[in-house]
């Protein structure tokens, strides 16, 4: 390993030191070299590229087929016995850390989906028209208000779509510039993304740098809040500069139709959830407080039944099934219509398929380990890039950037570069928190700014229907995802936050000014 | 650390090559060793740890500093034990 960049003391034999290269366990080894074993990463980002950049196909299931056919591939190029290249990958997939961002990814996802059926947009709608808030100010006013929900819910693509499906056609209305509102509504996604104890990228971060989720969340409000304030301002300047689109006066009752102050009721299980993680409670202890109290209110309010949380659609020919039918969370349904529906289940049917993803990209990315092209890529980095603590942080903010701006869904970027950044700033003691954040900042920026990233494809996937859910809206009006680029700023500042937090010093901590509380809570 | 204590946390510039008092003890990660000492870096401040060997490295190990110089941010210390892994221990 080389020298470091700074001044060493004089008398030690500082050219006889060696790096930490020799981990036991099983190595595979690959023809062609140590690079080879990022065969099956390599093709998978290929994979992502062309599928969600070149051909816009924003389908999860695909990037499945994407990671596996890299998988099978990488197989041919392995010298020696193919056993090892197996049980690496599940040596890989079996991680804690990959368990348990799936399990709070179900918890969390439940718990969104039961805000959203209860009608909180709908009560957030209502209170930014009763503050009269107007096309100059929208997109400001959004911007807090898909922060303020994203943070609660925790997932972003959530955020993304549900303020595109309320707050996009009521901004239209209102005369707000709709590119402006799409950044408005992504920044939103990102603060809260960022921030949030429930959101599964906050809880990779921190469960990859070994550090506690309710000192990570404290730790990185500095970072977003500077952040967020530029960002706050930048959407009122912009918002008075640029104009909306002409729509007749006829609709504006439209604005309300959808929206009812009761929804606020959930502001309630929100902080509930929010106050139970940063106090340090078990995140799926807060997250089943906050279901119980969101069903409860639901059911309270009469803003969902019981059939709306959880449903069984059992067939005519099920035996049980007709003297039961007089149970709430029970009915007879065409046999083309059988299943399990409601609150619970579509919250948790979203994480499936990313969830898979997730697990086969960790198992090739223990191949990219065990085989030594992570080793080459850290290697280099710390040789020529990570000389000093200074040089090492902007790496840490470049990678992390790069490779999630590659990969489409974020949290399975972080969890790729998770161990990455946790090695190179071990090297310079900085502390989980600082690791956390870095990662995060640039995790949660990236996944909602380019056409093929996540946030973004779930947000114009919900924009697409709106033309038919409002005969106003046509086509011409919707904003295509290369234009919101430049205009999603608490991204591009929140980046730019850690560049000048990496060159001044701003924020960082040393492991021996502060260690992270322990992990085990998550 | 009280809630409070913790948002507020970090508010400041912290320095590159921070220093540490003789006698004090730290826990802290070994980054390289040439099999009877090891190295470790905090910031840009480097420790050369008497005592930590290669089975050390990539390890978090407590240190009793026994030299410091601010001006050139070096100094010395000895081993006492590991007290714990990498975030990524393999």
């Amino acid at each position: 390993m080389s020298e470091n960049g700074a001044a060493s003391p004089g008398d030690d034999p500082s050219d006889q030191f060696i790096g930490g290269d020799n981990d036991e366990g099983p190595r595979v080894e690959f023809y062609g070299g140590r690079g080879m074993s990022a065969f099956p990463i390599a093709f998978f980002i290929v994979w992502a590229i062309v599928q969600t950049a070149l051909w816009r196909i924003g389908d999860t299931g695909g990037l499945i087929v994407g990671i596996l056919v890299g998988l099978i591939l990488g197989m041919f190029f392995v010298r020696g016995n193919w056993k090892t290249y197996a049980n690496t990958i599940f040596e890989g997939m079996t991680q804690p850390v990959a368990v348990t961002a799936i399990v709070a990814w179900i918890w969390a996802g439940m718990f969104a989906q039961l805000l959203q059926d209860g009608g909180f947009v709908g009560g957030l709608v209502w209170l930014a028209d009763a503050a009269g808030v107007g096309a100059t100010l929208f997109p400001a006013i959004t911007f807090v208000l898909a922060a303020v929900f994203t943070t609660g819910i925790g997932t972003g693509y959530g955020a993304s779509v549900a303020f595109v499906g309320l707050f996009f056609p009521a901004g239209i209305l209102l005369g707000a510039n709709p590119v402006l509102l799409f950044g408005a509504i992504l920044s939103g996604a990102i603060f809260g993304d960022n921030l949030a104890p429930v959101s599964d990228t906050t809880i990779v971060s921190a469960v990859t740098q070994d550090a506690d989720i309710g000192g990570v969340v404290a730790s990185r409000f500095k970072y977003i809040i500077i952040a967020a304030v530029v960002a706050f301002t930048g959407y009122i300047v912009a918002g008075s500069a640029m104009d909306g689109l002409e729509i007749s006066g006829e609709a504006q009752a439209v604005f309300l139709e959808s929206s009812e102050a009761i929804g606020l009721v959930h502001v309630i299980p929100m902080l509930a959830v929010i106050g139970a993680a940063v106090a340090g409670r078990h995140i799926v202890e807060a997250i089943s407080w906050g279901i119980v109290i969101a069903i409860a209110f639901n059911l309270i309010f009469g803003l969902a039944s019981l059939g709306d949380i959880v449903m069984f659609n059992a067939p005519s020919d099920a035996p049980f099934a007709g003297p039961l039918e007089f149970l709430p969370v029970l009915t007879i349904v065409e046999s083309s219509d059988v299943g399990v529906t409601g609150s619970l289940m579509s919250g948790v049917a979203g994480f499936f398929e990313l969830s898979i993803l997730v697990l086969l990209i960790i198992g090739a990315a223990q191949i990219m380990i065990r085989g030594g092209a992570f080793e080459v890529l850290l290697d280099w980095s710390l040789e020529n890039l990570a000389t000093n603590v200074r040089n090492a942080e902007l790496t840490m903010v470049a990678t992390a950037a790069l490779i999630n701006s590659i990969i489409t869904i974020n949290t399975a970027a972080e969890v790729a570069i998770g161990p990455y950044i946790s090695k190179i700033g071990e090297r310079f003691n900085l502390n989980g928190y600082r690791r956390a954040n870095i990662l995060d900042g640039q995790t949660a920026a990236m996944g909602y700014i380019f056409p093929w990233s996540g946030g973004v494809l779930a947000g114009y996937g919900a924009m697409q229907t709106l033309p038919e859910q409002y005969e106003w809206l046509d086509q011409s009006m919707l904003v295509t995802p290369i234009d919101v680029v430049p205009f999603v700023f608490q991204g591009w500042l929140l980046v730019a936050v850690f560049v000048i937090a990496a060159l001044t010093g701003f924020g960082r901590e040393y492991i021996t000014d502060r260690e992270t509380e322990e992990v085990a809570r998550v | 650390m009280s809630l409070f204590d913790k948002y507020l946390a970090g508010w400041r510039l912290r320095t590159s090559r921070p220093s540490f008092e003789v006698g004090s003890e730290i826990d802290i990660f070994i980054a390289e060793s040439n099999g009877t000492s090891g190295r470790a870096y905090v910031g840009d401040t480097e420790l050369v740890v008497e005592g930590a060997g290669p089975e050390t490295i990539e390890k978090q190990v407590r240190v009793r500093v026994t030299e410091f110089d601010e001006t050139t941010a070096s100094g010395r210390g000895e081993f006492v034990e590991v007290v714990g892994e990498s975030s990524y221990a393999e």
